[in-house]
């Protein structure tokens, strides 16, 4: 839905994110195109990191995620290889 | 070969957070400055090179408990020994009560055939130390090199003058000063971090080194580092993008920014 | 293979508390922690009950870094355009020895990874456990940035999605239906402010938990504390709700909407955010917990399941504590006996039940199925509103019949069928 564009990326550029040079969460596109009807990554991602691109194949913007997992939990069809970040990296929260 | 690395421990300025214009430190962590990690790395390199010798980290504190974890990093990333000058007067001091401290330090771990440093530390970035430490030495300075090599009795230096590249000799004992280009730091590895804690750190005290609070008591203040705060007239154009491109155009030359 | 006689692997409150709880009796004992500093990576709504903790290491707590004790307890009910609020501000809940203080788990992770330093503990940051070693049935270490570490006991406090856990087979992967995602901001605001909008004496805290049309129906809530330069204000909603709903809602925008009701946007007025974090909750209860202990292991904290969520009261970080201190006592045990199988680990479970952990968990058994019920979350809030409503309406009938009018509706609204089955259903919450 993402009516207000740029809504999340705010809240996201008050935290502190160390970025390795390696994605933490690959998406096996294959399953999302084949298999899955729901692409609830949507909906439930706090960060709203998550996107269809214009070939219709789902993409997550990983640099700004908050490792809840919640992607990883609701994902129906296993398709998320989803690990935490390298030791160090990824987000690093101050006042939560 | 016998090196003394000079590394300067401080917050984390990635985690450091800005509130009315002043820095908060609370639950910050401190670590080890990212160009002294270099240096740490290129001694590393030349004492492997070299194929003996040690490498020592040599700090200042004012006293801080904590020091002692954070200079792990050091050791952890492999320095052999960490020397920690640790006085409550040292908190103040300017770069030159640092250098006094450096030196005195050095001199009392040493002797050393090489003293690398870092081009600027992480927070500060004056520069001053390292060319501060070197003279109180009597050592010959090399700035900003961007290679190392050494022959044992001849150290050669290369750096970057934008258009060409300048390489120096240098007779040993030198001190030296690496910017970031020359080496990326390595990350510590678990074993290593364990063995770190088994390491040697050895604290003076100023009186070990023949000073006092006064020697390394500050000589200048700073009074304010602030940039000059810049207010915004905050207008704002409505209407079609030709429009606004014409009330914009209006407003700079109102303002005497743009003449027409 | 490098050996230490413990591993820790995560640097929160239940893995920091385990260290502590070994090096005091001068275990050799190594926490791994991924993020820069301990609490880097963690996450609460804001709250710790300390009551139930004071016997653990009493030591352990007189310097211990809070934001505020709190002193007033308040239950919003949002729904039907209205919110309504109970409220209990009662010197029993601050005192000398508050119940709860709201609290910031940089500062306190990092303060408890200091005590287990001083301790003896090492304390690695920056550093990811990237597997479990085995031996068989067996943990014998973890392998973590390239080097294998071998442990006589390894305690997995890794946190509520048990990746190394699940990935060797200890425990389930989590499932939506047993897991809620909250997600919260902290918003700045003067400690004076803080104390004016709340009405609380200098220093002293509140807590305010909101039901109703914050989660759209949905089971959750929303949840505010205050810091003592900051509030905490976040959703919690369940996940399986949340990604199976028909329409398009973002679980982020239930922040937002919250954040813009009119009867929240007075208390967030003027604030600016400092920080936006999530979390995955466990709501499973005790009838989900994995089983805590095996050959080599020992699991605490949220990574053992050990989370709570009666509606009114959520706790995790003192059952964590609670957990961390278990595990302490049961890795101390299996030493003495230098024996570390599963079956003399088994003792952790009986050291969990002494403690409140189990009592709690069992005191909640009921909460799961009670909180699937959505009258609590879509119904109620609006139908107290309405009730309230006719009390205070003032227009051409008299007072007496506007009481009366009010009381009827609130028979037909309340005093149904379904509503005394949901109150039987919230006997134990």
């Amino acid at each position: 839905m993402s009516e207000q564009p740029g809504k999340v990326d705010a809240k996201l550029g008050a935290n502190v994110f160390k970025l390795d040079q390696e994605p933490h969460i690959v998406i096996d596109t294959e399953t999302c195109r084949t298999v899955c009807t729901r692409r609830v990554c949507l909906q439930v991602c706090p960060a709203d990191l998550y996107e269809t691109n214009d070939q219709g194949d789902m993409t997550v913007n990983w640099e700004g995620c908050l490792e809840c997992g919640t992607c990883l939990i609701c994902c129906d069809e296993k398709a998320l290889r989803w690990e935490y970040p390298r030791g160090g990296f990824g987000v690093q929260y101050r006042m939560s | 070969m016998d090196i003394a690395v000079c590394v300067k421990t401080n917050p984390d300025l990635q985690l450091m957070r800005v509130k009315d214009r002043a820095p908060v430190l609370e639950a910050v962590p401190f670590k080890v400055g990212d160009l002294d990690k270099n240096a740490l790395e290129a001694a590393l390199l030349l004492r492997d090179a070299a194929g003996d010798g040690r490498v020592v980290a040599v700090t200042v504190s004012e006293g801080d408990r904590k020091i002692r974890e954070t200079m792990k990093e050091a050791l952890a990333i492999g320095a052999d020994e960490a020397v920690i000058v640790s006085d409550p007067a040292l908190d103040q001091s300017d770069q030159a009560g640092v250098a006094l401290a450096l030196a005195g330090a050095i001199g009392k771990a040493g002797p050393f055939d090489l003293v690398l440093f870092g081009e600027g530390s992480t927070d500060g970035y004056s520069g001053q130390v390292p060319s501060r430490v070197a003279e109180l030495l009597g050592l010959p300075e090399i700035g900003y090199a961007r290679s190392l090599q050494s022959t044992g009795a001849v150290l050669r230096a290369e750096r970057s003058m934008g258009e060409s590249i300048e390489t120096l000799e240098t007779a040993l004992p030198a001190a030296v000063t690496v910017v970031s280009e020359i080496n990326e730091p390595r990350i510590p590895s678990l074993m290593n971090i364990m063995k770190a804690g088994k390491k040697p750190v050895v604290e003076y005290a100023l009186g070990d080194l023949a000073l006092d609070a006064a020697a390394v008591a500050p000589r200048r203040a700073v009074r304010s580092n602030l940039a000059e705060e810049q207010s915004r007239k905050h207008v704002l154009f409505d209407g079609e993008p030709a429009a606004q491109a014409e009330a914009l155009i209006n407003a700079l030359v109102a303002e005497g920014v743009l003449g027409r | 293979m490098e050996k230490v006689e413990c591993i820790v692997v995560g640097g929160g409150l239940a893995g920091l508390v385990a260290a502590y709880g070994l090096a005091r009796e001068g275990v050799e004992v190594m926490v791994l922690e991924r993020g820069n500093y301990a609490g880097a990576k963690n996450v609460t709504g804001g709250r710790l009950y300390m009551r139930p903790l004071r016997r653990i290491y009493p030591e352990l707590w007189d310097d211990m870094p809070f934001e505020r004790p709190v002193a007033r307890e308040l239950i919003t009910m949002l729904g039907d355009g209205a919110a309504t609020t109970v409220e209990l501000a009662s010197e029993r809940l601050s005192g000398p020895s508050p119940q709860s203080y709201t609290i910031q788990r940089a500062k306190l992770d990092q303060w408890l990874a200091d005590k287990a330093t001083a301790a003896g503990a090492m304390v690695v940051t920056d550093m990811k456990a990237d597997e479990l070693l085995r031996d068989g049935e067996r943990v014998i270490g973890v392998r973590a940035g390239g080097d294998e570490v071998g442990a006589e006991v390894t305690i997995i406090a890794e946190g509520v999605l048990g990746l190394l856990s699940g990935g060797a087979g200890l425990r389930e992967q989590p499932r939506a239906a047993d897991h809620a995602v909250g997600f919260k901001e902290i918003i700045e605001l003067p400690p004076g402010v803080i104390e004016d909008r709340w009405r609380l004496n200098e220093g002293e805290g509140a807590a305010q938990l909101f039901m109703g049309d914050v989660t759209r129906g949905m089971t959750g809530g929303g949840f505010l504390y205050t810091n003592r330069a900051s509030i905490a204000l976040g959703v919690v909603v369940s996940m399986e709700q949340m990604r199976t709903r028909s329409d398009e809602l973002e679980s982020w925008e239930l922040l937002d909407a919250f954040k813009e009701a009119a009867q929240i946007k007075p208390l967030v007025r003027g604030g600016e955010l400092a920080e936006y974090s999530a979390h995955a909750v466990f709501e499973g209860g005790i009838d989900k917990l994995p089983r805590s202990y095996g050959a080599g292991y020992l699991l605490a904290g949220e990574a053992a399941g050990f989370a709570l969520n009666a509606l009114v009261t959520v706790r995790g970080m003192d059952l964590a504590i609670a957990s961390g201190w278990a595990a302490a006592r049961a890795a101390l045990a299996a030493r003495a006996a230098g024996d570390s199988s599963a079956a003399a680990l088994a003792v952790y479970e009986r050291f969990l039940r002494e403690t409140f952990v189990m009592r709690a968990m069992e005191a909640g058994r009921g909460v799961p199925r009670a909180i699937e019920n959505r009258r609590l979350f879509s119904e109620y809030p609006g139908a107290v509103a309405r009730l309230l409503e006719g009390f205070f309406a003032v227009d051409d009938e008299s007072s007496a019949t506007l009481v009366r009018t009010s009381l009827r509706g609130a028979r037909r609204e309340f005093l149904k069928i379904d509503t005394l089955k949901d109150l039987w259903s919230l006997r134990k919450v």
